[in-house]
């Protein structure tokens, strides 16, 4: 049986850059904010203290649970006094669009707000970011040396040995550099699940056609029930799964199953090694 | 079979009489089949319907009936109420009264604008003609159930010290038992019984000592609220209530021990609110795993013996039976991926290996603080033995240092990854007898199970999901959004309704 890619490389690039684009100083969404120095806000904001402070009532109360309620993260939610978007909004104009759509893939609902209670959320938030700029540090936060107490050469070893990473990663390949691009805890997460965008080596869902041969295509998401995935015009298309013979082929599984593996000290090891990456 | 569903079918009728009006509270220790009457359907807990007319067989025929569109942002995250024809929903700050046949509005509540937390609601109570509701700012009101006028409204804990609500109260004869969450500020874990009829307290338990007191059971720790709804044995006159999460949470170094009545199942006299027994699921917990998942009461067979068990799956990734009359443990296992503890110590309590405390370089534990299961109820099937519940395996890194402090969260913690299923528990030896993927991430949707031989939940894309309770396989699903509420089930004029919540939007589903 030969695997024929439906999607030329080319198109594939194409369709998945928009999201990379590491380019123009826009940091990822994915990476934990609070691993990496902090953002200063673009345009310096002044909000009238009782704007301020019905914010800290409002976003207390829908934002909070979720983002902490002193906006610097909560049970789900980031910590919004490290955010890039945050430290680039002007008077809501990023903040609102984000709010009033939410997030629906990563779990944010959209929230119907009226003009003032936003922009009192808006000036609490930018009031909040320049609090936390000046405390340096402060709480729920994790900085880069508190990470760093393993052992990089004896993660290099259990890269290359008993971990298996070698098997897909190499040092001088994906990431040459990484310790650049991700910092502390951001790297740490990267290395343990790297689930969010740009994402390294995406999902593909592989047919199996009625002659035999198999065709691969990227996916977008699957259920029990469907499969979505990218066509070689980069447009989404859905099957019925049970329309078509289908396996999705996740290179997450060996992440996924490398979390059972990992030893503290082992974790700490290649964090250590892949910090070495610069 | 045919016997049983003709007595079954006598004693729903009967039922339907009795309760044509108003949610007798005699009646909720045997629900007739056109209500819903409790969050759990029934005192046990075991969200289980005796009806039999959707099945298997047939299930792949559901049409839907009716929609109900809040028409506001929040998910609907309750489990009904249905009584005399009524079902009652709510969000947080709103209680909406609709014709359970139709779906058609009756009456809406909408509470004053608030400043507490706003994270989800899970769902009203009844007792004679009144309804009950809880609102982020910790009041509890009484409505009369025909027309929602507002009766009495009462405060059951200061919101502006941390405390919130979105409890679903359980209903004891007159007894009102409300609880509330707070887990960003050191406050003591209470639950108050409310008298149905006045609104005047009755009775506080306290989890952890209240402020000022001088007991010191709990090692200095605060927390261990009761924000789910318990269960109820009216033969022992015992209600069933597991508590949270001690705070401050991460950092257990200022709470030393056990940190009693945390991360627990209490057993209390629902006439004093006197503690009858406690067992503790996690002591010393340092990872955010309540023990408010619901504590399941099934009187069965256990190694040959007929017994009074009460059963839960915890957030902690341990699967619990105790015997309900004195909560000795009859088995602990783990029912999902874990590696905090050391082994299951003579009492039947995991031992919590201290490697695995939050530390300043991190650590990894399975599972993280979405936990291995979470607010979303499970069910008990009595034909096969098993307990059908929403189970995540997954891993979480956490942290803790000095500059992190001792109050509230005192720590950071992320969820690196989870994998969830719909995970069949036998109940005799705590071992998995199926699992159904349902996706990435923690799940949602809580379980009902039926007579016939019907799980149904949700997936964590947007279907409702029919499962056969004996194997895990599929019957049928609908598109309707991500569920975040259980099921519920009840027939009125011979038909059976199926309603489940999907995005904002309650859905009913029956026979065509």
């Amino acid at each position: 049986m030969k695997a024929i890619s439906i999607v030329s490389a080319a198109l594939l690039g194409a369709s998945w850059m928009p999201a990379q684009s590491p380019s123009g100083g826009a940091r990822d969404s994915s990476q934990s904010p609070a691993a990496m120095p902090r953002p200063k806000a673009t345009t310096p904001q002044n909000y009238p203290a009782e704007q301020v402070q019905a914010g800290a009532q409002r976003f207390a109360a829908q934002c909070g649970f979720c983002h902490g309620r002193d906006a610097a993260g909560g049970e789900s939610g980031p910590d919004l006094t490290r955010s890039e978007l945050v430290a680039s909004d002007v008077r809501g104009d990023k903040i609102g669009p984000l709010v009033r759509a939410g997030r629906p893939d990563s779990g944010m609902p959209a929230f119907k707000l009226d003009d003032a209670d936003l922009n009192a959320m808006v000036a609490y938030v930018h009031n909040q970011m320049d609090q936390f700029a000046t405390l340096g540090g402060g709480r729920r936060t994790v900085e880069p040396e508190d990470l760093a107490t393993g052992n990089a050469a004896d993660g290099r070893a259990y890269f290359n040995g008993a971990g298996g990473c070698s098997q897909c990663h190499s040092a001088s390949g994906d990431l040459a550099g990484v310790a650049s691009r991700y910092r502390g805890l951001a790297l740490l997460q990267r290395m343990l699940y790297p689930s969010g965008r740009p994402a390294p080596a995406p999902p593909k869902a592989i047919f199996t056609l009625p002659s035999g041969q198999t065709a691969a295509a990227p996916l977008v998401v699957d259920d029990e029930f469907t499969v979505t995935v990218l066509d070689p015009l980069g447009a989404r298309q859905t099957y019925q799964r049970d329309a078509v013979k289908v396996k999705i082929d996740d290179p997450m599984s060996a992440h996924f199953a490398q979390l059972g593996k990992y030893t503290d000290a082992t974790m700490h090891n290649v964090y250590a090694y892949l910090d070495t990456l610069k | 079979m045919k016997q049983h569903e003709y007595v079954w079918f006598i004693f729903a009728m009967s039922g339907a009489l009795a309760c044509a009006q108003s949610a007798d509270p005699k009646r909720l220790a045997d629900p007739p089949a056109d209500a819903w009457l409790t969050y759990h359907g029934e005192y046990n807990g075991q969200r289980h319907s005796r009806l039999m007319q959707l099945t298997p067989e047939n299930i792949g025929h559901l049409e839907q009936v009716w929609r109900f569109e809040t028409g506001q942002n929040p998910a609907i995250k309750a489990s009904p109420i249905v009584a005399g024809g009524a079902l009652f929903i709510t969000t947080p700050d709103n209680l909406w009264a609709l014709d359970a046949r139709t779906g058609k509005q009756r009456w809406h509540y909408q509470h004053p604008r608030n400043d507490a937390f706003h994270i989800g609601h899970r769902g009203a109570a009844i007792y004679k003609d009144t309804v009950y509701l809880t609102t982020p700012d910790c009041h509890l009101i009484a409505f009369r159930a025909k027309d929602g006028k507002v009766k009495w409204d009462v405060t059951i804990a200061d919101s502006k010290k941390g405390y919130w609500s979105s409890n679903a109260p359980l209903v004891v004869g007159n007894h009102v038992l409300v609880g509330v969450s707070g887990d960003f500020d050191n406050v003591p874990g209470q639950l108050k019984s409310i008298d149905a009829e006045t609104g005047k307290t009755q009775w506080i338990f306290y989890s952890t000592p209240p402020t000022g007191s001088n007991e010191s059971e709990s090692g200095g720790a605060t927390g261990g609220q009761m924000w789910t709804t318990g269960t109820y044995d009216p033969e022992l006159n015992l209600v069933f209530v597991g508590t949270g999460n001690p705070t401050p949470v991460l950092n257990g170094r200022v709470r030393p021990g056990d940190n009693r009545w945390t991360c627990s199942i209490v057993a209390l006299d629902p006439d004093t609110g006197k503690l009858k027994w406690g067992f503790q699921v996690s002591p010393h917990d340092t990872h955010d795993w309540d023990a408010n998942e619901v504590p399941v009461l099934v009187d069965a067979e256990f190694e040959g013996q007929r017994r009074k068990l009460v059963m839960q799956a915890s957030r902690n990734g341990y699967f619990f039976v105790l015997d309900r009359t004195n909560g000795k443990s009859l088995l602990t296992a783990p029912f999902a991926t874990v590696n905090w503890a050391k082994g299951i110590d003579g009492a039947g309590r995991p031992i919590a290996d201290p490697a695995k405390e939050p530390t300043q370089d991190g650590v990894l534990v399975a599972p993280n603080e979405a936990g291995a299961t979470n607010f979303r109820p499970p069910s008990f099937d009595r034909k096969t033995g098993l307990l059908i519940v929403s189970a995540q395996d997954g891993y979480g890194i956490y942290f803790f240092k000095n500059a992190h402090g001792a109050y509230g969260w005192a720590g950071a913690d992320y969820n690196v990854a989870g994998r969830s299923f719909l995970r069949a528990i036998d109940y005799r030896t705590g071992k998995v007898a199926w699992d159904h993927a349902i996706g990435e991430g923690p799940g949602t949707a809580g379980v009902l199970t039926t007579d016939s031989g019907l799980t149904i939940s949700g997936d964590n894309r947007s279907s409702v999901i029919a499962l056969r309770t004996s194997d895990g396989s599929t019957l049928w699903h609908a598109n309707i959004g991500r569920m975040q509420n259980a099921p519920v089930s009840y027939e009125l004029d011979g038909k059976q309704y199926l309603i489940v919540g999907g995005g904002n939007s309650l859905y009913a589903f029956a026979l065509p």
